[in-house]
């Protein structure tokens, strides 16, 4: 069998890509060093951003296929990579949070955490973006990371998430009141200690793992897509350009971008806060219609809570939040033209773009009352050692399951 | 041998057509030529195929295009 990606990349010509790839990366430095003479929080979010996207572009990693090819094709390979970065992330968020709440008998939270009030309303986000995310073919950092790539239907996608995010804004007040002012939020070091926390968690993780193999067997056999080559290189400089081939043109694997991702996320909460973006991504959508008049005006209760709970669209425009997005759309942007991935690709079925709007809108809406999606409430929320990244993640599965039967009707 | 172009298709339609069009091939078709532009079928095309018995081989067409033939597997055969 022939797979893409055998490790010596030196057949294939691609010198007009290198060179693009090579400017955009000159353009990131760019940035980075003007960004940095505004403020350096400006340059570190946009170096993390394009690492990000770097990282998921490469190994193709997409948290709703995770969730979707369990049902869909009894097959886990990309949930185990999220399983890997999850856990990797509670060490790393488990060892900082001791650090910074020594005293677990103190009710206090770890202040940029992911620890927040969880209720129904983080029940129904999680099922909504389940469904939503399996409809449009992609979660946010998916579509983020695809629209890089030079898939329309992810542009379209990402169009809805910012109408389902408005749309959610303009019924927050009433979430707040009902649900979510009086719902608890629960941090597992409160109740078992840090350690009890971390290795609880980890423990959960590995069940699911020894869960999956399971059924991945169950379902059939596994046949990787990658020829393992035996080819020795025949010296270091042929080395070396097969080492560059694997990072820069071969696709990654998943296990290593999960852990990447896992260790990114604990870099970024040392550096600032947990890697969560769709609060940034409320931001544009409320500025976009405070511009014609259909603000959703004051949201209640969202200067107390941490994470990517929904923010109004006052103040200046650009933040480092900002940076974290457009670069995590760029390093992407960069990573698929220097992979010769990059292309322009149109559904050519009206129906399509109709799912990729509609899931957008239902998880920019779910998002909106979780107060994050796959990342915010779940990668980063897990890892935080907080009980509703457990229950968002609960609802993922059950919503991506009731989403891949969806699909599967719409063929 | 039936040719899918899934080309431009979302997640995740190019798999999952693909596997309905397998499940459909009958016992006389030497098995299906599939046109794709989407990285991730590489990765779960392979094991989907060879549930059903067929093998998969992965041709890079153009950039960031791959054809995969997707034939039955070959009886082994002691030598």
């Amino acid at each position: 069998m022939t797979a893409e990606g055998a490790p010596n990349a030196a057949g294939r010509p691609l010198p007009r890509n290198a060179l693009i790839a090579l400017a955009a990366w000159v353009v990131a430095g760019i940035v980075y060093v003007v960004a940095r003479g505004r403020d350096s929080e400006f340059a570190m979010f946009w170096a993390f951003g394009l690492a990000f996207g770097f990282v998921l572009q490469r190994a193709r990693f997409c948290f709703a296929s995770a969730f979707r090819d369990i049902f869909l094709l009894g097959h886990a390979r990309n949930m185990k990579g999220v399983l890997l970065g999850l856990a990797v992330g509670a060490l790393g968020f488990g060892l900082l949070m001791s650090q910074q709440i020594p005293n677990t008998s103190l009710s206090i939270y770890p202040s940029t955490a992911n620890v927040l009030p969880v209720g129904i309303h983080t029940a129904l986000g999680g099922l909504l973006f389940g469904v939503g995310m399996v409809l449009a073919g992609g979660c946010v950092s998916g579509s983020l990371y695809r629209m890089g790539e030079g898939y329309v239907a992810s542009w379209v996608a990402f169009l809805g998430v910012m109408g389902g995010l408005l749309a959610s804004a303009h019924t927050w007040n009433w979430w707040w009141r009902v649900h979510i002012a009086s719902a608890p939020r629960v941090w597992l070091p409160h109740w078992i200690g840090h350690a009890g926390a971390v290795v609880a968690t980890l423990v959960a993780l590995l069940l699911i793992y020894v869960a999956l193999v399971w059924w991945e067997h169950r379902a059939g056999l596994v046949v990787s897509g990658r020829a393992r080559s035996a080819e020795i290189p025949a010296g270091p400089s042929e080395h070396l350009r097969a080492v560059a081939g694997q990072i820069f043109v071969d696709g990654w694997p998943v296990m290593v971008a999960g852990g990447v991702l896992g260790g990114l996320n604990v870099l970024l909460f040392a550096a600032a806060e947990p890697w969560g973006f769709t609060g940034e991504i409320s931001r544009w959508s409320i500025r976009v219609a405070s511009v014609v008049g259909a603000s959703p005006g004051p949201l209640a209760g969202v200067g107390a809570l941490p994470g990517c709970v929904m923010v109004s669209a006052e103040g200046v425009f650009v933040t480092h939040m900002l940076f974290l997005v457009l670069g995590m759309f760029f390093g992407s942007f960069a990573a698929a033209v220097g992979a010769g991935e990059f292309k322009i690709r149109a559904p050519k079925r009206a129906v399509r773009y109709v799912q990729s709007l509609g899931g957008g809108v239902i998880m920019g809406y779910g998002s909106g009352i979780a107060m994050g999606c796959t990342i915010g409430a779940f990668f980063s929320a897990i890892p935080s050692l907080a009980l509703n990244g457990w229950v968002f993640a609960i609802f993922l599965g059950l919503g991506a399951w009731i989403g891949t039967h969806a699909i599967q009707r719409i063929a | 041998m039936t040719t899918l172009d899934v080309r431009g298709e979302i997640c995740p339609y190019p798999m999952m057509r693909t596997v309905t069009a397998l499940k459909k091939l009958s016992v006389e078709d030497e098995g299906l030529e599939v046109l794709t532009d989407h990285a991730p079928t590489l990765e779960t095309i392979p094991t989907q195929a060879a549930r059903l018995g067929y093998e998969t081989e992965i041709e890079e067409s153009g950039a960031s295009e791959w054809r995969l033939l997707i034939t039955r597997k070959k009886a082994e055969v002691a030598s």
